[in-house]
């Protein structure tokens, strides 16, 4: 075996082996964790094969990825456990395997049809999968800046929807002025303010 | 020099590191001793000529002391994370031309390779913040991954600015390219100075210094994400945020102020001047200006930073369209 073959185990072995760790994990944030080193050893997958600009792009996007979903797990779950049990009766252990298995299917099937080219390929540079998005895919690329930016628009809606009629909202986020001393010191909460 | 390619570059790491590491050393004294003079005391005297020698002090104190690792505390994550921040930041140092000779790796993606690591700076600190059980280190890691993914948009957009005007991702691409045509802070009027200003704003944000240090506001949450750390383990969160700082120093050299390109001294002097004044010029920042509350931190990101980085960049689009 040659060093790149060994050094291609490791890393797909690595990739297995965390992926395990993100399924079986007893700790939400470990289990982020995990999808983290996932993530990580894809990307040294991606500079193995010489694709050095997917691996950066890789890291750069997942990291915020990562980062946002492990927000959402330690504040939407509770501090003490960690994790939600979500151990199912045996007839969906059943089904999950069948849809497991499936889904590799389908995936084997689509990679065993795909034609790869017996010799070596050299990785198109960055400047040639920059030309190619601007010239040849020039479509799918605006399609998907479209799709980025009504989800943008979207997220802004979701997040300034307010009830109508609510006097403290109308002031906007900024933090409201402090309730003028009176004298003496002490704070006047809720009185009106003397124009 | 030997030949064989995997020694040469494990010798050029260990170089690099240890330069590194050195410099992070000396200029914590540097910095002790400009904030002492903005306060108006002397700052360290006592060991060795000029206070010189208090790093090693320093090193030699914290080594030396006890490191306690909370009872409740995920003591693998609260091990792993303090590490894990030296290592990202330091990892930049890989892709900056120190000289036309001198650079452990001209990747052609370097300037990505640089941010990406920056990017994943809020990831570990969070990890410490969380691994310490401990309200304090949480709110501080939550603020640190709230102002480090909002603050890497502007800070790419910033520095994708050079890379249109010069046309590569490779950092000594670029530098050469300002060897030949002028340093971009001046040579793309207007658009290269704002990218240069803001490039900088975001850095600090990305390394969590003032004015952008709310996730360890030592006045709301002791030290935030490093609140239990101790002796050894808190240096090391100290070297890596020395360390990024210098090292955000040397990209914003690279990338806006023309690198090693200089007249008479050699290059590698210039580089050093250079990272030099800017990180003069971020200490001189941190003990001068207030830290940002964190909805000031938001509007200033989002509502200024993000517009302006899209327009400098349509900005800078345009003037490469012109000039050729």
């Amino acid at each position: 075996m040659s060093g790149e073959q060994v050094g291609f185990w490791v890393v797909a072995l690595a990739i297995l082996g965390a992926g395990r760790q993100v399924v079986t994990s007893r700790n939400l944030v470990h289990t982020v964790l995990w999808l983290a080193v996932t993530l990580a050893n894809t990307a040294v997958a991606f500079v193995m094969l010489e694709a050095t600009f997917l691996a950066a792009v890789q890291v750069l996007l997942y990291t915020g990825g990562v980062l946002t979903l492990m927000l959402f797990g330690v504040m939407l779950t509770t501090r003490d456990t960690g994790f939600v049990d979500v151990r199912s009766p045996l007839h969906r252990g059943f089904a999950g395997g069948v849809l497991a298995a499936a889904v590799m299917a389908l995936v084997s099937a689509s990679i065993l049809r795909t034609p790869l080219p017996e010799a070596r390929v050299t990785a198109p540079t960055t400047e040639a999968l920059g030309a190619s998005f601007l010239t040849e895919h020039v479509l799918a690329f605006e399609a998907l800046s479209l799709l980025l930016l009504s989800a943008v628009i979207g997220a802004v809606v979701i997040a300034r929807r307010r009830d109508a009629g609510d006097p403290r909202e109308e002031r906007g986020p900024a933090i409201r002025p402090r309730a003028p001393r009176a004298a003496g010191g002490a704070v006047r909460l809720g009185a009106p303010e003397a124009e | 020099m030997t030949n064989d390619p995997w020694l040469r570059a494990l010798l050029e790491g260990a170089a690099v590191v240890t330069a590194l590491m050195t410099a992070v050393a000396w200029i914590t004294w540097l910095e002790r001793k400009i904030a002492g003079r903005i306060q108006s005391r002397l700052g360290p005297t006592m060991v060795g000529p000029f206070g010189l020698l208090q790093p090693l002090a320093d090193a030699v104190k914290s080594m030396q002391k006890e490191s306690i690792v909370p009872r409740d505390a995920d003591a693998l994550l609260f091990w792993l994370a303090p590490p894990l921040t030296l290592a990202l930041a330091l990892g930049t140092a890989a892709v900056i031309p120190f000289s036309p000779g001198l650079l452990a790796s001209d990747v052609d993606i370097g300037v990505l390779y640089a941010l990406a690591l920056s990017g994943l700076l809020s990831f570990p600190i969070w990890i410490a913040g969380w691994a310490s059980n401990n309200k304090y280190s949480l709110l501080g890691g939550m603020r640190m991954v709230a102002q480090g993914i909002s603050y890497e948009i502007p800070m790419v957009l910033s520095a994708l600015v050079p890379v249109v005007l010069a046309g590569t991702l490779s950092m000594g691409g670029v530098v050469r390219h300002q060897a030949e045509h002028g340093w971009f802070v001046v040579s793309a009027p207007g658009v290269g100075f704002v990218a240069f200003l803001v490039f900088l704003l975001t850095a600090l944000a990305e390394g969590n210094r003032i004015p952008f240090d709310i996730p360890e506001a030592e006045s709301e949450l002791v030290a935030g994400p490093t609140t239990e750390y101790t002796a050894i383990q808190w240096s090391l969160f100290a070297a890596a945020e020395y360390a990024h700082s210098l090292l955000a120093s040397a990209i914003a050299a690279t990338l806006f102020l023309g690198g090693w390109d200089g007249p008479v001294l050699p290059p590698a002097v210039w580089m050093v001047l250079k990272t030099g004044a800017l990180f003069l010029l971020i200490t001189w920042l941190r003990w001068s200006l207030l830290r940002l509350r964190s909805d000031q931190l938001m509007s200033l990101c989002w509502k200024l930073l993000v517009p302006l980085t899209l327009l400098l960049l349509l900005g800078a689009g345009t003037w490469v369209t012109l000039a050729t």
